[in-house]
């Protein structure tokens, strides 16, 4: 308990790899608006592990010339020759997917992800939010039910422990299963807190996964900004990085591989783990810059 | 493709439902929490029909009056919304909390926040807990707008006072429902401003007065204020607001099932106010005449009009079912607003 909370505190890099120290930095050939643009946009996407189709979608139209393999990565060749090295980010986040329809139209949840390192409170924050369905004929927007305040008064509430996935009932609006069914959701379906990337202060970002998608933004914003390269550089954005075993990025190790170095993009953020996760888009620009200058060393 | 999912939805309603819509995601869109109701003044005064006049009193309450003679009928909807107000600027820049009105603080917890100034909203994050994991009593809350120091806050706009609350938006769920934050009471505002545009003022047996008020959720303090200004002249008031209704899997049936979607709600029995059986009897006999889904049901909570009965008025408070109160995620039906509208119209002509 008192491990996860020390993490809420200071800044704090969550993944593995490389840390990326920022500092002075050369000019980047893509003006800051539109690193910033893509990382706000990233953050506003959803790509539950295992279920990052929509994502890797958005990125092959983003990023010309890239391919998607079996499992789902995206990866972008670019240069040739020797040495041949790797780069990757990971896209997926800790996520829902619908594990029954009740008969009177609610839908319950099962975790995709996640462990005993989890936040002890990442569930809750489904409790009395709105959250997006992603359904074979489109998101779908919904809720997960709360008791209202009202009706808590004058009951013994108890010490109660923190709300868990097994208390989410999610309401779409359906009173039936029937109904649930014809918005084209289904068991399995993923579902994920709506996502509402916000800015706030001097260029910081907060939204769920926002260290992880600010990686990803930077990461796609030195590759579009086709930057000098040494040898060949391997870009990729990896799935299932947070199930099986990092099962995504090990896939690319083994197809497109031997590299003689890889390196995973991260980036620092503040409250990892909630809604509110933090990262500064300054130091993503700087990210930027950096990576850049990397592919051509 | 929500948007499209809306539009689709929006396409197959009827035009009352299409109307309903409209004026009240206009007013569950705007921001006001108790104390700080001007935007939704505003935006009431703009969706108003054009022969409506209004003033505004001492509190804050709006006023419409409608009809002549004496012994009015007092309907009354309040304006304002839960949230917060900023405290102290701490020296780390962070924002220490005041709750307005009561509400389980954890649904606000590590969300996005706005800090509503003077010169326009300002950004910010309210901040997760650095200690404890009780469910639903965190620590008390604090907001950062990002800046480290008291100065760097302030230096972005930032005040003691100032009220803060949560992003809102109305999104339309399947069938007519739909959800967002603040629908208490704006469904109440919306119903009487339908109620306003499509009333008979012809018809009128009696003046109405309608009031939209001001600090209800901190106590009905708007509402205690017109009613001691109009003292014992009125001869009914009905408080326009929430029933909360027990149509949802996490709460106990034992009381306040009224399902949503089966029309508007007499709240006969709350926390403030008993209404007389014969008026419940009459009521009933009024929706029913005009054709007008009615459930009968008691709930928790206090009601404007029970600020009125200690002058001898009898309070007949209309609601119509929600789901999750005072939570992000509200939850209502379109079709028990158009219901609420066609009561409300009801007892100010022919009640």
């Amino acid at each position: 308990m008192v491990a996860a909370v020390s993490r809420l505190g200071g800044w704090a890099v969550r993944t593995g790899g490389v840390v990326v120290l920022l500092t002075a930095q050369p000019p980047n050939r893509l003006a800051a608006q539109t690193v910033d643009d893509l990382a706000l946009r990233f953050t506003s996407m959803t790509a539950v592990t295992g279920y990052e189709q929509a994502m890797t979608d958005s990125l092959l139209a983003l990023l010309p010339g890239s391919a998607r393999d079996r499992i789902g990565n995206v990866t972008l060749t670019l240069g040739r020759g020797a040495p041949k090295r790797l780069v990757s980010c990971p896209l997926d986040e800790i996520g829902y997917a619908v594990g029954n329809i009740t008969d009177d139209g609610y839908l319950t949840l099962r975790r995709v992800g996640g462990g005993t390192r989890l936040y002890p409170l990442f569930d809750q924050q489904l409790e009395g939010e709105r959250v997006t369905l992603f359904g074979r004929r489109g998101p779908v927007p919904g809720v997960v039910a709360v008791r209202s305040t009202h009706l808590t008064r004058g009951r013994p509430t108890g010490n109660e422990a923190p709300f868990a996935v097994d208390n989410a009932y999610v309401d779409v609006g359906a009173r039936s299963r029937d109904e649930v069914m014809a918005l084209g959701l289904a068991l399995l379906t993923p579902v994920s807190l709506a996502k509402r990337p916000h800015r706030y202060g001097d260029r910081l970002l907060a939204a769920p996964n926002a260290g992880r998608r600010a990686a990803c933004a930077a990461l796609a914003a030195a590759a579009l900004s086709r930057p000098r390269v040494r040898g060949t550089v391997v870009v990729a954005f990896t799935v299932q990085r947070l199930y099986a075993d990092t099962a995504g990025l090990k896939a690319v190790m083994n197809l497109q591989g031997p590299f003689e170095s890889t390196r995973d993009v991260t980036v620092g953020s503040r409250f990892p783990d909630t809604a509110v996760e933090t990262v500064s888009l300054r130091e993503v620009s700087a990210l930027v810059a950096e990576l850049s200058r990397w592919m051509g060393q | 493709m929500i948007i499209g999912l809306v539009a689709l939805l929006a396409i197959q309603d009827t035009s009352r439902i299409a109307e309903a819509q409209t004026v009240l995601a206009q007013l569950v869109e705007s921001y006001g929490v108790s104390g700080a109701e001007a935007p939704v003044r505003d935006v009431v005064k703009r969706l108003l029909p054009s022969w409506a006049r209004t003033e505004t009193d001492t509190a804050g309450n709006l006023w419409v009056r409608v009809g002549q003679g004496d012994g009015p009928v007092v309907i009354v909807a309040h304006l304002d919304e839960i949230g917060f107000r900023i405290d102290t600027i701490r020296a780390d820049g962070s924002l220490a909390l005041q709750t307005r009105g009561g509400f389980i603080a954890s649904l606000f917890e590590a969300q996005p926040a706005l800090i509503h100034g003077e010169r326009g909203d300002i950004p910010a994050i309210f901040l997760p807990r650095d200690t404890g994991l009780t469910r639903r009593a965190p620590p008390p809350l604090r907001a950062s707008v990002g800046a480290t120091t008291r100065a760097g806050a302030e230096s972005l706009g930032v005040a003691v006072g100032q009220t803060v609350t949560m992003r809102k938006q109305y999104v339309r769920l399947a069938g007519t429902r739909a959800t967002g934050r603040s629908f208490d009471d704006r469904m109440g505002c919306a119903a009487l401003i339908l109620a306003l545009r499509q009333l008979d003022r012809s018809k009128l047996k009696h003046p109405v007065i309608f009031v939209f008020s001001v600090r209800e959720e901190i106590g009905l303090e708007g509402a205690a204020v017109a009613a001691r200004q109009l003292g014992t002249t009125p001869r009914r008031v009905h408080a326009i607001d929430t029933f909360v209704s027990a149509d949802s899997p996490l709460e106990l049936p034992n009381f306040a099932v009224a399902p949503l979607g089966a029309g508007a709600v007499a709240r006969v029995l709350d926390n403030s106010s008993i209404t007389p059986p014969a008026y419940v009897d009459s009521l009933v006999q009024l929706a029913r005449t005009r054709g007008i889904a009615l459930q009968i049901g008691t709930t928790n909570g206090g009601n404007d009009g029970s600020t009125f009965t200690p002058y001898g008025v009898v309070d007949v408070p209309l609601g119509w079912p929600l789901r999750y109160s005072h939570s992000p995620a509200e939850v209502i039906d379109l079709k028990d607003l158009v219901s609420l509208t066609d009561l409300v119209r009801a007892v100010a002509e022919d009640w």
